[in-house]
């Protein structure tokens, strides 16, 4: 093929495909920056006078620092269920173990909407106070299936031996867990804990069955916002939190590798 | 092994200084704790559906198998398909050019991952204000094209939302394949859309199954789709769901386990033709 051809082939597709995974970012964006009271693009001018009213309104900072410790306490929830069920699907042999692999993966394939439901009922019938515990618990169980994804295929290539020569060496096996195993793994299990982290702070459909009015969160605020009326500070909100996500996932990158 | 010159024996894996059985104590942690907080509950949800009062059994099943709901999940079931079949297309595409022609791998890749970082309620909200009567594309072209709040508009959206998870799996497969059976391919005088039919794309078929897969799946269960982008008429089964939950539980609950139930099916039928769990560890 020349390059011509090849250009003419495949170019719609480049313009298709980034166009609409890019331009909805970039138009968040700029609309935080505009000077009227509706979210349009900054035409005539730009200010950040949005970011300010943002960061004095309490609701929106209350929203944030919820978002935060649930997030927080999620990814350290499922990042701890997910590498234990990581390890123990990569080192034992059971029968069935590809349709036990599946199952875990289940509140990926059900609906977050029904996960919501069911949550909210089963957590009304067990004493599973509502507010944090609920809400934390449910994402959790939302993100396992990432971080036990990705645990695992880093365990598949984990060299066994390495450990053994810890033990051979005289190591007991807890000393064998934290200084061999750990610093191995922690690579994948970060990188597993800051996806869970990234999808409890953006989770909108199962949580809001389970915010209560003093834990509710970011992306249920941005919602409700929508729904009632447009305003620029919606896009600086999420502008916010877009810069926040892409910190995150540069510093995962370092980290992860 | 080499030591030296010297070539040692392969030492085996000296499995005998751990204990087996711990790999299915921390087995056993996992699905355990996945079936109290997860499967548990979704049974209780079965339990509440069913009616236990006067009356039959299976009330709450013919209310939720009535007309109005069966369009719902119809449409449903129609929106992940268009979905899938634009994120498919769409998807082949890009990979392909990704992985065969582009110089910039790693930053094409890189900017097709970076949505998957940003909140999706976010990224609807982007496209919402893309179509807006005073957003740029009314400025543009002098009309919105009627895209917002309506099923164009769900199926951009959730377009928009999954092609990342159309692309990756795609990519991967593409990626794996040999070059060498490709240009074989060539040098034996096949035109390249010839290659790719008989080559490329069978050797890449896993990677669109897995795409299909997913997008088909998450499309179906999308919520902030149909409401935020869609009009009234465009409401899919999660919406519903959420909408009867306010005024009767049960009929909530029997909905979400007739959708469920429709959706297992169809990834049952899936999992006759490819295995579910090894296309998901192609993520």
């Amino acid at each position: 093929m020349t390059k011509l051809t090849t250009r003419l082939v495949f170019y719609p597709a480049i313009v298709l495909v980034y166009s609409i995974l890019l331009i909805p970012l970039v138009i968040v964006i700029a609309t935080s920056l505009t000077v009227q009271s509706a979210p349009t693009l900054p035409t005539d001018g730009v200010t950040l006078d949005w970011y300010v009213s943002l960061f004095e309104n309490q609701r929106l900072i209350d929203a944030m620092v919820v978002s935060t410790i649930v997030a927080s306490a999620t990814a350290v929830v499922a990042g701890i269920v997910g590498t234990i069920t990581a390890f123990g699907f990569v080192r034992s042999e059971v029968r069935m173990k590809e349709t036990l692999a599946t199952i875990m993966l289940l509140p990926l394939m059900i609906s977050p909407v029904i996960s919501g439901v069911a949550f909210l009922r089963f957590g009304s019938l067990l004493p599973i106070p509502r507010g944090y515990p609920q809400i934390v618990l449910a994402h959790s169980i939302l993100a396992l299936p990432f971080v036990f994804l990705i645990v695992r295929s880093r365990l598949l290539t984990f060299d066994e031996r390495l450990e053994d020569a810890s033990v051979i060496m005289g190591a007991n096996r807890l000393e064998t867990t934290f200084n061999v195993t750990i610093p191995i793994i922690a690579p994948a299990m970060i990188a597993g804990m800051l996806i869970a982290f990234v999808i409890s702070f953006g989770e909108f459909t199962a949580t809001q069955f389970l915010v209560t009015p003093s834990t509710t969160t970011v992306p249920i605020i941005i919602f409700n916002q929508i729904q009632t009326g447009l305003s620029p500070e919606i896009s600086a909100l999420a502008t916010t939190l877009v810069i926040l996500m892409v910190i995150v996932s540069v510093t995962g990158d370092q980290i992860g590798g | 092994m080499k030591f030296g010159n010297v070539q040692l024996p392969e030492l085996p894996s000296l499995g005998l200084f751990r204990d087996r059985s711990t790999g299915k104590i921390l087995m056993a942690i996992g699905l355990g704790w996945l079936t109290i907080f997860f499967i548990i509950p979704v049974f209780v949800l079965l339990f509440e559906s069913l009616n236990f009062g006067s009356g039959s059994l299976f009330e709450n099943y013919s209310t939720a198998l009535s007309s109005t709901y069966t369009r719902t999940l119809g449409r449903t079931l129609a929106y992940a398909l268009v979905t899938t079949i634009v994120c498919l297309t769409l998807g082949y595409w890009i990979s392909y050019y990704i992985a065969f022609k582009a110089k910039r791998q790693m930053l094409m890749l890189g900017f097709i991952l970076l949505p998957l970082w940003i909140a999706i309620i976010i990224r609807y909200f982007g496209v919402s204000l893309f179509f807006l009567p005073t957003g740029p594309v009314q400025q543009l072209f002098g009309t919105d094209f009627g895209v917002l709040f309506s099923t164009t508009g769900v199926i951009v959206g959730l377009t928009a939302a999954l092609l990342p998870f159309a692309i990756l799996p795609i990519f991967n497969s593409l990626q794996s394949i040999d070059e060498e059976l490709i240009n074989s391919s060539k040098v034996l005088g096949a035109t390249p859309l010839h290659t790719l039919r008989t080559v490329v794309f069978p050797l890449s078929l896993s990677g669109v199954i897995a795409s299909a897969l997913f997008v088909y799946i998450l499309a179906a269960g999308s919520f902030l789709a149909p409401a935020l982008l869609g009009g009234p008429g465009d409401f899919m089964m999660a919406n519903v769901i959420e909408q009867s939950f306010s005024y009767s539980i049960p009929l909530a609950a029997a909905l979400s386990v007739v959708f469920t139930g429709a959706l297992l099916i169809l990834i049952g039928i899936f999992n006759h033709y490819a295995n579910i769990s090894e296309v998901l560890s192609d993520l």
